[in-house]
């Protein structure tokens, strides 16, 4: 025997990747709940657990790889030692909890049950090109023709779009619930911040039914309006929409 | 060999990174699917003096934030407050509910404080932490200048809210006792659901549009759902509404029960997007609403939403949620579907109803036909039940027990493209029953049918896309006014294969192998330390 060294690393290895599937199962859902103010645990979701612990593993091998001696140490671990008993003792339990292990992960993975899908989707989709061109008409008007406009444009918005994106533009409508495929909080910085404005006079207008298939049109209940609004109404919710979220549009990149 | 396998090791890891980033947005997704109700929170911080500042500051925050709904001048009249049930407050009159003081004086700041920072769930009325405490309290402090009662009642009169019992099942027992003495179901219905018939008569025959909170539901109650919550609410009613106070009516400690026992009777939203059919080996499905078999199969309530995608829209739905079981066997699944109502009143075209949808086939992808009633890209299969109504025009009718109801398959592209299939191709039967404020509806169909175009055939092990509507005639729903759910799964279970067990018994020895062979080759070869 080349090594004479009595290590334990490859015990503290497996000791962190189980310290780490404890941190994600149980300790994890709390962090969470109180990092985000919500007022139940978040669980891990499962197929992020599954990669987090894969990469778990991995970081430990790879730090049991970084130098030959680490190496040598590591494995030296499963090589017969008259050492004290508490070794030969976690010997035995490493040999037989791994077939047990690789027996227990067949058994989950076979049994039959079907998790939801996940549905992903893209959110901002192109512009179709008959709608690139398309200007807020009550963007040139003098600033208390403006100021009306946006008033009564969230006049408008708690009317029609309240019940699902909320009095607040935040998404929380009280219909926002029976919706899977939430309605947008319009206040989050990645939504219509992020957008110039006739893209959302194109989705107001069209709705879901104007979506392409990459942003799964058949699960929004965004409605299309153009049957109920008129084009004046559509820029002024617009208007009225970004005020009350305390949000800007995009500016529009000068044609040159 | 061994610097081979470090740098494979280190490939690897990098490959899981990445492979976690992907993952990482699609949690982000799931996460997004939970759904959260509000809750009445009861912490409140010391407040500001309330000088002519704060209510001027509190008028500019009303102006901008509250007057849509609750109207200028205070009246609960604002712009937008048409499409909403119930009505944002007038706080010109003293109509609050939401109070620890006694019935008929106002609330304290506190008490506004509260409702205003935890909004009032299954209303228009948002939640409003999300404004700093300071313009919370300025925004009351300008509430109260709307009626007069605030100045003038003086200090308001609490009521004491100390003490407690604890919870045990003869407090819930005696609850229970003095919910039928107290006549407290004459409103909330023998089992809490919202159907007292003195809520029904006020409805039809006076026509006020009361209801009478479905106890039932925990997410539901106004001035939030503990024990304490619960004791405060029953001995301070709420104003100008019919739940009234029962400071008076009853002792100290048959409130603690009372409370108690609501409590018991109130239950969770278990929720989930995937709606599992249990296989019933060797029976035949249940055709009856309250067999026992139904106990076998895992419910699943989900929330619903007026349906105001297409007009003509109902802005002010009375259904809210529905439970649904699925069993299935070799030839037919059933589905048991269950929704709160207060009356099962009918009229010729208003008709408590219920549909559940499929797309005519199960999609191979992601894509499916669109959730509200399918699109010219993809037909919906829906099945319809229908409460019975056969009497002549005009008249209204509580549809009597003996009678199932009629049931019906239908196809649609659109809100108006819809056919009714002909008599050959009706495969589905349906009977309802309604009892203490619950509609029990169960439908039934072949898992395969001879109009496969048509019609959506099952199998088993699949994820099949289904969506759900309500009608509630009583709240004269018809047509493309009902309440809607978007697209959820049905999964027909695989059961267990026996099989799996020899699986796992390969699996188990061949990590054993595989491990053994591993050590005696490293017991054969120990690692070398390389100089
Ligand atoms: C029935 C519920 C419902 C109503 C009513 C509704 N929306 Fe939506 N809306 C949604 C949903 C769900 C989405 C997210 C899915 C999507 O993008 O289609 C959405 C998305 C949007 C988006 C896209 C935001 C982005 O960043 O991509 C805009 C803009 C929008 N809604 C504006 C409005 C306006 C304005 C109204 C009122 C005239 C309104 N909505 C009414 C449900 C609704
Ligand atoms: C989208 C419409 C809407 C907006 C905006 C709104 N409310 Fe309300 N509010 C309601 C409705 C509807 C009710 C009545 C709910 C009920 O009767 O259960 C209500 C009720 C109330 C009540 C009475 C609670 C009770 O115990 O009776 C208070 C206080 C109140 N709102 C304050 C505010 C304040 C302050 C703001 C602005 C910061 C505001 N509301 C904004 C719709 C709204
Ligand atoms: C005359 C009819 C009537 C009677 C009798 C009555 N209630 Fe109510 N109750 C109502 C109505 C109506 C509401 C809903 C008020 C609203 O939200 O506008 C309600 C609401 C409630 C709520 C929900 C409060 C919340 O936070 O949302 C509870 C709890 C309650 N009642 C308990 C009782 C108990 C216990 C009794 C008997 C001691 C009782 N009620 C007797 C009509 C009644």
């Amino acid at each position: 025997m080349v090594n004479k060294r009595r290590t334990y690393l490859m015990i503290w290895v497996i000791f962190a990747v189980i310290c780490l599937f404890l941190f994600l199962k149980y300790a994890s859902p709390k962090v969470f709940q109180i990092l985000m103010a919500k007022g139940h645990p978040m669980p891990t979701p499962s197929t992020l657990m599954m990669w987090y612990m894969i990469m778990g593993v991995l970081a430990g091998l790879v730090y049991a790889t970084t130098s030959n001696q680490k190496f040598v140490d590591f494995l030296s671990f499963l090589l017969p030692d008259r050492g004290p008993v508490i070794k030969s003792l976690l010997q035995k339990v490493l040999f037989v909890s791994f077939p047990v292990l690789v027996g227990w992960f067949v058994y989950s993975w076979s049994l039959p049950g079907a998790a939801s899908p996940v549905e992903l989707r893209i959110q901002h989709p192109t512009l179709p090109q008959n709608y690139e061109k398309l200007e807020n008409p009550f963007r040139h008007e003098d600033a208390e023709t403006q100021r009306l406009c946006i008033e009564e444009g969230k006049i408008l918005f708690q009317t029609y779009c309240r019940p699902c994106h909320g009095s607040k533009a935040d998404g929380n409508g009280p219909f926002a619930n029976a919706f899977r495929l939430r309605p947008i909080n319009f206040q989050d910085p990645g939504t219509i911040a992020t957008v110039v404005d006739n893209y959302l006079f194109w989705r107001i207008k069209e709705g879901a039914p104007g979506l392409p298939s990459e942003s799964t049109p058949w699960d929004s209940a965004m409605p299309s309006w153009k049957d109920d609004l008129k084009d004046d109404e559509i820029w002024k919710i617009i208007m009225g929409e970004y005020d009350t979220a305390g949000v800007m549009p995009r500016q529009r990149e000068k044609l040159e | 060999m061994i610097k081979a396998f470090k740098k494979g090791l280190i490939g690897f890891g990098l490959l899981g990174v990445c492979a976690a980033g992907i993952s990482g947005i699609a949690a982000v997704e799931e996460a997004q699917a939970s759904h959260l109700f509000r809750t009445y929170k009861r912490e409140t911080p010391p407040k500001p003096p309330e000088t002519p500042e704060a209510i001027a500051e509190g008028k500019k925050i009303y102006e901008k934030r509250c007057w849509y709904c609750h109207g200028i001048e205070g009246g609960g009249d604002g712009p937008a407050a048409r499409t909403m049930f119930p009505k944002p407050r007038n706080f010109t009159r003293n109509e609050y509910k939401v109070r620890s003081t006694t019935f008929g004086s106002v609330p304290t700041d506190e008490d506004l404080f509260r409702i205003i920072t935890s909004g009032i769930e299954g209303t228009a009325m948002p939640f409003w932490y999300t404004i700093s405490e300071k313009e919370r309290w300025q925004v009351l402090y300008y509430l109260k200048t709307f009626n007069n009662q605030f100045k003038e009642s003086g200090a308001a009169k609490m009521v004491s809210l100390g003490g407690g019992i604890p919870s045990s099942p003869e407090s819930i027992q005696r609850g229970k006792e003095l919910f039928k003495e107290t006549k407290c179901f004459e409103c909330h219905g023998e089992d809490g659901r919202g159907n007292g018939p003195l809520t029904v008569a006020l409805q039809t025959e006076w026509d006020m549009p009361y209801r009478a909170r479905d106890l039932t539901k925990s997410w539901l109650f106004k001035g939030g759902n503990t024990i304490e919550d619960i004791y405060r609410t029953v001995s301070t009613g709420f104003n100008e509404t019919p739940m009234g106070s029962y400071l008076e009516k009853l002792s100290d400690e048959d409130r603690w029960h009372i409370a108690h026992y609501v409590k018991s009777i109130s239950k969770d939203m278990t929720s989930d997007v995937v709606i599992k059919a249990t296989l019933l080996e060797t029976e035949e499905l249940p055709t009856d609403t309250s067999d026992e078999n139904w106990s076998k199969a895992a419910v699943i309530e989900i929330p619903l939403s007026g349906q105001i995608i297409a007009s003509p829209r109902l802005w002010t739905p009375s259904v809210d949620a529905l439970r649904i079981r699925a069993l299935y066997n070799e030839d037919e699944i059933a589905f048991l579907l269950e929704w709160d109502d207060s009356t099962n009143r009918q009229e010729d075209v208003f008709r408590d109803s219920v549909s559940v949808q499929f797309p005519t086939k199960i999609p191979d992808s992601l894509k499916k036909p669109y959730f509200a009633m399918g699109d010219s890209g993809g037909a919906v299969n829906l099945w319809v039940w229908k409460a019975y109504w056969g009497e002549g025009f005009g008249s209204v009718i509580e549809a009597p027990e003996t009678e199932p109801g009629e049931a019906y398959e239908l196809n649609a592209k659109s809100f108006n493209k819809i056919s009714r299939q002909p008599p050959e191709s009706q495969n589905i039967t349906g009977t309802g029953v309604y009892q203490n404020g619950r509609w029990s509806v169960v439908i039934k169909r072949p898992l395969k049918t001879d109009d496969a175009k048509n019609d959506i055939q099952f199998e088993v092990g699949r994820l099949i896309p289904i969506a759900f509507a309500v009608w509630d005639g009583s709240n004269s729903d018809v047509g493309s006014q009902k309440s809607v759910s978007s697209w959820y799964y049905v999964n027909l279970e695989k059961q267990v294969p026996k099989t799996i067990f020899a699986y796992v018994l390969v699996a188990i020895i061949m990590g054993a192998s595989v491990e053994l062979w591993f050590i005696a080759r490293l017991r054969r070869f120990p690692p070398k330390e390389e100089e």
